[in-house]
């Protein structure tokens, strides 16, 4: 049984496409799904969680397709969506008892304790939510979501708003659930965070599914070696041979890829001089998801401006 | 059903243990009762206060049911909407949850204001009149907490959901019977009035202080009360964001 399988998915707002023939096939793995803002990451999530009907194309999870079985879909499922809902006036146990009880399972008493447990709350269980972290909170409602034991996880921007160590503290969660046999599905724009673990990512712009592999393949496609470059003046012409330029990032830098990188330095050192370009620095460094992106969707907002309207009307609709 | 009961389990914890909303929502009502009830030099009526604190016990029940709807609204804007609607438990269990609490909520506040009444001075009901007055009570809670929930449903934010609050509560309040009977009004006035649903709860409470049973006020009132619960069980069986 494929955990997650979509055939031509497609969500229109109006005469606007914010996911366009999406086919994905998700196994038994971490799966994040990449995007700038407004790329129709949460529309896809929205779609796969039953939430909202797409307007071609069908999707199914654990074999029940989300339109005419969605309350089998939502059996086999948790949503924990970006927003943090937790009740402040709750207690942590009672937040999680909540969702125990309307999942309706057996053992309820267990079953909270478990998940509490499973999350490092369970000594803070009965302290009322406002007390808590950000972290605890996030972690509290991945509890909420573990506590019917759920095939598939739905995790939309799951560390957004929070620290460092709260948010390795995140992922180490996910990993280990992944190791226990739940599929999970995640939205993301921290690349770092999805490069270090997901087993498999998609890399989504204006709704179009632009590239899906893992993260050490997507980063293989770019070349062996990216060179960053800071720089004042404005580039004009061909880079040289052998070298490719990817793009500008949203704080300036321009970023070559090429294969034996430091090779490569002196001659688009050269290259840029000639161009009356001012060098400020040039580092050489092993390709990372980021470069991955500018490759394939450009700069997030500056290549194109950012899309007002767009952004707009999905946020709206959602 | 039993998931009714979790969600309303869930709001009743969430406004006992917010202490301020559970005075604050008592003011208005208690202010009418006092500075209209106890002030207002009314000529149809010997004991004003007996003839208004039927009014007054349904304004407590509109003021609840109606600022009941932001709870839909809050629970939409914080996420919490999205997680109920994603878990396999009917939908039509979370706005049965709201109508129960808000129901519940508004009863406890009547209760208050008729305590209040009775300091004031106004005449008791019969154990049975009572019972009945808050099944009437309970009847237009029904109605009113449905229609302000599904509303909330279809409204994006708390801005909006107090503009239609403002809009709707003050002209039902007041092209209602519960300020003065009909014989006084302008004519223009009772007809709209007569066919009001709030002065159906009305009407029929203040027959109970002459000991009648008002069928056909009731009737209309639980008629429009099937009708507006079936439309918005309708609506929240296929909600979708």
């Amino acid at each position: 049984m494929i955990p997650i399988e979509t055939s031509g998915l497609t969500k229109y707002y109006d005469d606007l496409c914010a996911v366009d023939h999406l086919d994905l096939s998700v196994g038994n793995e971490i799966f994040g799904l990449l995007g700038p803002n407004g790329s129709g990451k949460t529309t896809t999530v929205l779609m796969l969680t039953t939430l909202l009907e797409p307007t071609a194309g069908s999707a199914r999870i654990c074999g029940f397709d989300t339109t005419r079985e969605a309350r089998e879909v939502r059996s086999q499922i948790s949503y924990v969506p970006q927003e943090m809902a937790v009740d402040a006036k709750l207690t942590g146990r009672e937040n999680v008892a909540l969702f125990a009880k309307l999942y309706g399972i057996g053992g309820r008493d267990e079953a909270v304790d478990r998940a509490l447990e499973m999350m490092d709350l369970a000594e803070r269980a009965d302290d009322l939510v406002r007390t808590y972290s950000g972290g605890m909170r996030r972690r509290l409602e991945l509890a909420q979501a573990l506590v019917h034991e759920p095939k598939v996880l739905f995790l939309d921007e799951p560390t957004i708003g929070l620290d460092v160590a709260a948010r390795r503290k995140i992922w180490e969660h996910i990993r280990t659930l992944r190791s226990r046999g739940m599929t999970i599905f995640v939205t993301t724009h921290y690349m770092e965070e999805a490069d270090a673990s997901c087993d498999r990512v998609a890399i989504l712009d204006r709704g179009r599914l632009v590239a899906i592999d893992s993260p050490a393949g997507l980063r293989a496609r770019v070349g062996k070696d990216v060179i960053s470059a800071r720089v004042t003046g404005t580039i004009t012409g061909r880079s040289p041979g052998g070298v490719e330029l990817l793009g500008t990032r949203e704080s300036g830098e321009i970023v070559f890829s090429t294969d034996h990188g430091s090779e490569k330095v002196p001659l688009i050192f050269r290259w840029l001089e000639d161009q009356g370009v001012m060098v400020h620095s040039l580092a050489v460094h092993e390709p990372t998801l980021d470069d991955v992106f500018l490759a394939l969707v450009g700069s997030r907002d500056e290549a194109r401006g950012f899309d007002d309207h767009r952004f707009r009307t999905i946020l709206r609709r959602r | 059903m039993r998931d009714t009961f979790y969600y309303f389990e869930r709001d009743m914890l969430r406004w006992v243990r917010g202490r301020i909303s559970v005075i604050s929502a008592l003011i208005m009502p208690a202010a009418w009762l006092i500075f209209v009830g106890l002030a207002l030099p009314t000529t149809f009526s010997e004991h004003y206060i007996d003839f208004i604190t039927p009014g007054i016990l349904v304004l407590t029940m509109l003021g609840a049911s109606l600022q009941g709807g932001s709870l839909l609204i809050f629970d939409k804007i914080l996420g919490f909407l999205n997680k109920f609607l994603a878990l396999p438990s009917s939908r039509e269990s979370i706005l049965f949850g709201k109508i129960l609490f808000i129901t519940t909520r508004g009863l406890i506040q009547a209760t208050v204001i008729l305590v209040l009444a009775w300091v004031l001075g106004a005449s008791l009901l019969s154990p049975a009149g009572i019972l009945l007055s808050y099944g009437i009570l309970a009847l237009f809670g029904i109605l009113l907490s449905a229609f302000s929930t599904t509303i909330a449903l279809y409204l994006s934010d708390h801005d909006a959901y107090a503009a239609f609050n403002a809009m709707v509560s003050m002209p039902l309040f007041f092209t209602s019977s519960a300020l003065m009977p009909y014989n006084v009004m302008p004519a223009w006035l009772s007809a709209i009035a007569y066919w009001n649903p709030v002065s159906f709860a009305i009407d029929s409470i203040r027959s109970l202080q002459e000991g009648v049973l008002a069928w056909t006020r009731i009737g209309a009132l639980g008629l429009l009360a099937v009708l507006v619960v079936s439309f918005c069980i309708h609506k929240f069986r296929k909600v979708t964001i």
